[in-house]
């Protein structure tokens, strides 16, 4: 998964986020500056086997670049920086870190959008390593909030539509909506251009050879019920272990079909008056 | 393990398989017996008669095979058909039924019983549905077992979906056809689970018959390579499937070219391609299962897959190119206003017009199917449930057909046995589940007094139990291959079984009288036989178009030709035994759109027509004494149209409305409509009939003109006894040359002169004898 | 063939005897001709005076035309009921006369008199005039005849009356130079009754030289309010089933309205009218109402295109052979269309009967006699030309048969039909000209051995064992190429 999301989101633009060492560190968090900085320190070399520092890269870069998106007047006022172990050690023994990923945010210290505060904040992981929560935390630093839209995450779709279309019930359900569909008369409706329900507002047409649109979704509910409760009566109702459960509900869904089945044959006498049979009602 | 009702113990296993044989051969037979009783209605109410239209051409091809031998029937060139072109009968038409007709003929004939050959066409497709109920049998055995087989037997035994098309006298293609199908369906569906080469020969066998019989094969040509594609996508290719398919595929195709009609159809039509294309794939994922197993190397399966997904495109793209260049037909025009279905409308106005070419609502399939129809969803979801080979045909018949029955009514014959089928099989779950003896063990008693406790708080335990239920159901759908404990299924008490038992019994009755009343009161009419009541209630028949078609066969020369419209070209060949111009057999779309037009011009127009075409007389329908809707006037328009393709300069169906867009045939009628041929037939003389009072005609319930039109190019020949058929006779030209107007308008003014004088002199002998 | 074709059963041969023309005379010869459509019935009485001792046989003479046309005759004595034996005239005929001989019940002494009644059909003797009518008018037939009638005896008066069913007489001819036989008319008209004579002492007629010389035809021009039938070919099958108890008799009729031709077109507006204001043309035949034998069953009337639904059947019970009480089953047969002149119309009508009450058994010969109605009376229509083939029971030896009236044809042949192994006898007889008056039994006799009667459930269950063996057989082989 991880790897599919970087190959989509590499290479990176040069001005996204800014490779730190030592002393560009030092430049960038100097104690007068006017700008703020979000600065990531990690481990990335595959020596260090930092796998959260892995996992949550992508999500820093993809942040980074929603910044550097912004116009340049707000851009050059809030900078993203990347420090690796591996570039400086210095500042990880300096600040008395023992584990990576941290992010600190410095604010900036003089001009306009100084707040008095120098001291840098923590992003807390605990919100996740997801960048959404990440950019949303980091826009409380710089002058206006990071515009980041979390990036169409095509293979998790991709795994997702295949195991639905892998799975029999989806099939089972286009399956049955569509025959119930087509035998309420929905191609009737389709090629006789019926209208959805009558110009008195009756929404049963008369005739035998005629309906509205609106019959096919009265039928095929009624179709629908009647299988659904077939099938909870074939392969639900045994499962249930409770003896008075199951008799309970053996007798809620033959009442059903008792009922739905006789609102089925009065509307089938709606249609044919001639019809010599009823059911309940 | 407890049981709630008591089982016999000492029943040996072989006794019990026996009976269970036993009562499976006589149920087996009872069905077939109630599949062919409850087709006689027609026969009892009517008689042994054939019924409708097509029947009757198929009848009477049947007498030219019985009478002078199949020879002569393949080379039988008609030349009454279709005058004055002829049709070459034995090269355009399915010969399977008529050849089955005179197998049976032939056959009784030698064992010494010389059945009448009507009454063979009459009783066949009775006799086959016997048989359809034997295959469904078979086929839903492999689905189930043997008791959803016999359900299913019962089902399409008795459902009126297919009794529409097989009742007793209803001789015409679909009467075998349906048995073919299933059947073929069933040696398929033997064939790929046993992986059997000679059940897929018996399949091409059948499928070859079924080619013989009826043009819907094109369903069964398309339904097994649709099966087997879907199955090589599920994963699902087996060596099985492979032979099941070559085999099939292979001699069917060859054995359906030896038919002439079909001829190299299935090497050049697309209606034909799919069944091709998954011969090919099945070739090339056979060959690459073989390379797998031989090679190793990765690299080398990667560059074989490669290559044959671009032989799988080359192919699709010569499929194509074939297509566009032409040599491969595209649809034909039947099959692909299935698929767009404003298509025929627009553009082959004759299929539009025929009536079981109309879509279906919904009343009609709860009529021809009831309780299945709302089964058949139950029983597709039964078949996902265990989705084996086999059920995922089901599964793509019951979509497929469910289009196409919405689609067109006719084809609501193909979705039947699905249905049935599909219906068979949740019905005998249910019924398997409900009948089982044996209930699972009591629970903890725990958990069962805990239920007992809140039987009185009624919502709250309801709720809990359709919770618990879509839990359980969840728990039911994925069954089986979790390996976590199985947990026994199973009914509890007598009670709960009872209900369902009963429940399903009085279901299954009112099935039965549902598709009694069916049948005996929508689908046993010949419609060649009208029938009324009389007052008193007993049965009264309509038996004009009888009498029309015996007049014409026995008191009119041999060779007279006769015109009508196309739907009654069958019946006058059949039954008055004289030439026709057009018939049910729409080949030639010309040639109806000249009777359409001489229907529907002027008599100047009309006349030259006639008399090109050699017409000797004119048939028409005409129900407004009677108030029989299926006649010509109301079929007229159709006649518009379709001429209207053909000439547009000439007519327009606007003008056979009035300008306010009405379609009247009283005084208000068009002056296109008035000077009509049809129109003229209709009403000659029809307003003198009600002596001084007001005309009616009682099919569009308007009041006519009392100066009814007159006739100049023809003349009222006969007309029955309820006007329903009327024929006239048309006119040579004069002897003396003038126009037949004025000629008769000569003939007439002579006749005035004549009479009055003969009047004045009655009167004045009168006055004298006072 | 000349001979006329009513001969008597108990037919017995003459001694030769001439006719002598001086053993008889007439003295008075009364023609008297009922007109009718297709069937003319025609009476003549014949007051014979013997003028020598033992005269037996008395000798008629018929013209050719004549001769041609009758198609039954009887004779009888008048007031007595059993007809006489009538024969062909041993020798051959005069130049277009035929001469019958009557067998007198006993010998005349000399002087004796005696009337004999000669009551003859004719076929075929009218024809409408005009040939074509329209559906309004009215229907007229013309009737052609001889002025004479022949005899080889010295007749001393004879008159021919011809009556018409209706009083309107278009014409009639009026025979001229009749001087020889008499002064005052040679024809009268009054009322319906057209009569020619009384003619006086005619000399003995049936030669040729008085038949060249006064013989004339005379025509009757007369209107005729009903219709004209005419059963151009009857086709009768009679099958006889002992396995069945059943004779199953099957007519196919092809009916013709022989009046003047439908002028113009049939239109149904007037015809509806007509039937409204109960003024049906006379010449149209709107139905035939038969009378079928009583007792039977599964009565079928189809046509072509199927069943005559128009049609209805009122059956009468059973009644045994021989009983007196004559009852029939009445079938109203309305074909498809009114059948106007010209027209035909074809159709089947078929029946089933208990086989008790037509057959019986004769002890001392060990045959079965089975009694067959030659055909079903169709009231005033001729049939022109019937076939009657006589299927007999399967394996039956010895047959014989009696007609009541000489064939045109016989012929044998075999019948094979439901379940038969050899088939069935079959016996066919052709007839013309039939009328009402033919409609009599015919008998047939014959031996049915036992092993004939098991022939047929023998065969059959011959045929179901053998598929029975077959299964059995078909289970325990085995086809299969791997062996299990």
């Amino acid at each position: 998964m991880l790897h599919a999301k970087s190959s989509l989101h590499s290479p990176l633009p040069a001005a996204a986020t800014i490779k730190l060492d030592t002393a560009s560190f030092e430049l960038l968090t100097s104690p007068t500056r006017d700008w703020s900085a979000s600065i990531q320190l990690t481990a990335l070399d595959p020596r260090r086997r930092c796998n959260p520092c892995k996992e949550f890269s992508p999500s820093w870069n993809a942040v980074a670049k929603a910044w550097s998106k912004t116009s340049k007047q707000h851009r050059d006022t809030h900078f993203f920086a990347t420090l690796d172990f591996d570039d400086g050690q210095a500042v990880f023994q300096q600040l008395g870190l023992a584990s990576a990923p941290v992010v600190y945010a410095y604010p900036a210290a003089e001009g306009s959008r100084s707040t008095g505060k120098t001291a840098p904040s923590t992003y807390d992981f605990s919100h996740g390593f997801e960048a959404g929560p990440l950019a949303q935390h980091l826009s409380r630093h710089t002058p206006i909030p990071i515009p980041y839209t979390a990036p169409f995450d095509w293979a998790r779709w991709t795994t997702t539509a295949a195991g639905v279309l892998a799975n029999r019930w989806t099939w089972a359900v286009v399956s049955i909506l569509t025959s119930l569909v087509m035998t309420s008369g929905y191609m009737f409706t389709r090629i006789r251009n019926s209208p959805f329900m009558g110009g008195d507002g009756s929404w049963i047409a008369g005739g035998f050879q005629n309906q509205y649109g609106q019959e096919v979704q009265v039928i095929s509910l009624v179709y629908g019920t009647l299988g659904f409760a077939f099938i909870m009566l074939t392969l639900v109702i045994p499962y249930q272990s409770s003896s008075q459960r199951q008799r309970f509900q053996v007798y809620l869904w033959t009442a059903v079909i008792a009922m739905v089945y006789s609102i089925l044959v009065v509307l089938f006498k709606a249609k044919n008056r001639g019809y010599p049979f009823r059911l309940l009602l | 393990m407890p049981q709630a009702i008591p089982l016999p113990s000492d029943l040996s296993p072989a006794t019990v398989a026996n009976t269970a044989s036993l009562l499976r051969i006589i149920a087996l037979s009872l069905i077939s017996g109630a599949a062919i009783a409850s087709r006689l209605f027609a026969v009892i109410n009517f008689e042994s008669i054939i019924h409708e239209f097509d029947p009757w051409f198929n009848y009477r091809a049947t007498r030219v095979l019985a009478s002078k031998g199949f020879y002569e029937f393949w080379n039988w060139f008609d030349p009454t058909a279709w005058y004055p072109l002829g049709r070459v009968v034995g090269g355009t038409v399915y010969p399977g039924l008529m050849a089955t007709s005179g197998v049976i003929y032939y056959g009784l004939r030698a064992l010494n019983l010389p059945v009448d050959i009507r009454n063979i066409c009459v009783l066949l497709a009775p006799g086959f549905s016997a048989l359809t109920a034997w295959a469904t049998y078979m086929f839903t055995k492999e689905m189930k077992d043997e008791s959803a087989g016999l359900l299913a037997a019962a089902f399409i035994g008795i459902v009126p979906g297919y009794i529409s098309r097989s009742v007793a006298g209803s001789y015409d293609n679909e009467a075998i056809a349906i048995f073919l199908l299933m059947f073929t369906f069933f040696c398929w569906i033997k064939a790929l689970k046993l992986g059997s080469a000679l059940f897929g020969t018996v399949a091409a066998v059948f499928y070859f018959y079924m080619v013989a019989a009826w043009g819907g094969y094109v369903f069964i040509t398309n339904m097994i390579p649709l099966h087997a594609l879907v199955l090589i996508l599920m994963g699902r290719f087996t060596s099985r499937l492979y032979v099941a398919y070559s085999s099939w595929y292979v001699i069917g195709t060859l054995a359906s070219m030896q038919v002439p009609f079909v001829g190299f159809q299935p090497v050049s039509t697309s209606e034909h391609m799919a069944a091709l294309g998954v011969f090919g794939l099945l070739q090339i994922v056979a060959f690459t299962q073989l390379v797998r197993s031989h090679v190793s190397s990765k690299q080398f399966q990667d560059i074989l897959f490669v290559a044959l997904v671009s032989a799988g495109v080359l192919g699709v793209a010569a499929f194509v190119g074939l297509t566009y260049k032409g040599t491969i037909a595209p649809w034909t025009g039947r099959f692909y206003s299935l698929w767009d279905t404003g298509y025929a409308k627009k553009y082959i106005p004759i299929i539009a017009s025929v009536s079981e070419h109309q879509p279906t609502a919904w009343p009609s399939f709860f009529m021809d199917l009831q309780f299945l129809i709302f089964l058949f969803p139950a029983g597709v979801i039964m078949c996902f449930h265990q989705l084996r080979d086999e059920h995922v045909f089901v599964i793509i018949y019951a979509v497929m057909a469910s289009y196409f029955a919405g689609v067109m009514v006719r084809l609501m014959l193909t979705l039947t046995p699905v249905v049935c089928v599909a219906a068979a099989v949740a019905f005998s779950s249910l019924l398997d589940t409900y009948l089982d003896a044996h209930e699972p063990e009591p629970e903890a008693s725990a958990t069962d007094s805990a239920a007992s406790v809140d039987t009185g708080k009624k919502p709250k335990k309801e709720k809990a139990a359709t919770g618990s239920a879509l839990a359980d159901l969840v728990a039911a759908a994925t069954p089986t291959k979790k390996g976590d404990a199985p947990k026994f299924k199973g009914v509890y008490g007598t009670d709960t079984r009872f209900m369902i038992v009963m429940n399903a019994i009085a279901m299954l009755s009112f099935f039965v009288f549902h598709c009694t009343w069916a049948t005996a009161n929508a689908y046993s009419s010949p419609s060649v036989v009208l029938a009324s009541q009389n007052q008193d209630g007993s049965q009264h028949i309509i038996d004009d178009f009888r009498e029309a078609y015996y007049w014409l066969r026995q008191n009119t020369p041999e060779t007279a030709v006769v015109m009508s419209w196309w739907d009654y070209g069958y019946q006058i060949a059949g039954m008055a035994d004289r030439p026709t111009l057009v018939d049910n057999n729409t080949w030639n779309n010309t040639h109806i759109a000249t009777v359409g037009k001489a229907m529907s011009s002027s008599e100047e127009v009309a006349y030259p027509i006639l008399r090109k075409h050699d017409v000797d007389y004119v048939l028409v329908i005409f129900g407004g004494l009677l108030g029989y809707s299926g006649d010509d006037i109301n079929k007229f328009l159709w006649m518009v149209r379709i001429a209207q393709g053909v000439w547009p300069e000439e007519i327009q169906e606007p003008n056979y409305f009035t300008p306010q867009g009405e379609y009247r045939v009283d005084s208000m009628a068009s002056n296109a409509m008035k000077n009509s041929l049809m129109y003229k037939m209709s009403y000659y003389r029809f307003s003198e009939l009600f002596g001084g009072g007001q005309a009616v005609d009682r099919v569009r319930n308007q009041q006519l003109p009392k100066e009814g039109p007159t006739l100049d190019v023809l003349d009222e020949a006969y007309t029955t006894e309820n006007w329903i058929v009327r024929i006239y006779q048309v006119r040579k030209e004069d002897l003396l040359g003038r126009d037949l107007k004025s000629a008769n308008a000569f003939a007439k003014g002579k006749k005035r002169k004549r009479s009055k004088p003969a009047s004045r002199r009655r009167a004045l002998s009168a006055a004298a004898s006072t | 063939m000349l001979l006329p074709r009513r001969v008597p059963l108990l037919s017995f041969i003459l001694l030769v005897v001439g006719a002598n023309a001086d053993s008889f005379e007439n003295t008075a010869i009364v023609r008297t001709v009922d007109l009718g459509g297709s069937v003319v019935q025609v009476a003549t009485t014949f007051a014979v005076k013997a003028l020598e001792a033992n005269a037996r046989v008395y000798t008629i003479a018929l013209g050719d035309a004549e001769m041609q046309k009758t198609s039954w005759l009887e004779a009888r004595v008048k007031g007595q009921a059993t007809p006489l034996a009538v024969t062909d005239h041993p020798g051959s005929t005069d130049n277009g006369v035929h001469l019958v001989d009557i067998i007198l019940p006993k010998p005349l002494a000399l002087n004796a008199t005696l009337n004999i009644i000669l009551d003859a059909i004719q076929t075929h003797a009218t024809f409408p005039w005009p040939e074509r009518a329209s559906q309004q008018e009215p229907q007229s037939l013309k009737y052609g005849s001889d002025l004479f009638v022949l005899s080889p005896y010295k007749t001393l008066v004879q008159r021919t009356k011809i009556k018409s069913p209706t009083p309107n007489i278009h014409g009639f001819s009026t025979p001229e130079k009749m001087e020889d036989f008499t002064f005052e008319e040679p024809v009268t008209k009054s009322g319906a009754t057209i009569t020619y004579g009384p003619y006086n002492n005619i000399v003995p007629s049936a030669n040729a030289a008085f038949v060249k010389k006064y013989q004339r035809p005379v025509q009757v021009h007369f209107e005729y309010d009903y219709p004209v039938g005419e059963v151009s070919k009857l086709l009768r099958t009679a099958e006889i089933s002992h396995w069945g108890a059943n004779l199953n008799i099957q007519d196919e009729i092809w009916l013709r309205n022989a009046g003047p031709e439908l002028k113009g077109h049939f239109s149904r507006l007037e015809h509806q009218t007509q039937a409204f204001y109960n003024r049906a043309a006379s010449h149209v035949i709107p139905g035939l109402t038969l009378h079928l034998p009583a007792g039977i069953r599964n009565t079928y009337y189809y046509d072509l295109v199927g069943n005559v639904s128009t049609s209805r059947l009122r059956t009468a019970p059973s009644v045994p052979k021989d009983s007196p009480n004559k009852q029939y089953s009445v079938l109203e047969l309305k074909p498809r269309y009114p059948i106007m002149g010209g027209w035909n119309y074809s159709f089947t009508l078929g029946w089933d009967a208990p086989l008790a009450d037509s057959a019986s058994w004769d002890k001392s010969t060990g045959k079965y006699i089975v009694e067959i109605p030659v055909l079903t009376p169709f009231p005033a229509t001729v049939v022109n030309d019937a076939e009657l083939k006589i299927i007999l029971p399967e394996g039956a030896t010895d047959v014989d048969f009696a007609t009541p009236f000489v064939a045109h044809s016989t012929s044998f042949s075999t019948h094979t039909t439901y379940l038969d192994t050899t088939g069935r006898p079959a016996i066919t007889l052709r007839f013309t000209d039939l009328t009402e008056k033919h409609a009599l039994p015919l008998y047939v006799s014959y031996k049915v051995p036992l092993s004939a009667h098991l022939k047929k459930p023998i065969a059959v269950a011959v045929a179901f064992f053998s598929v029975f063996v077959f299964g059995l057989a078909a289970r325990r082989i085995d086809l299969r190429i791997h062996q299990k």
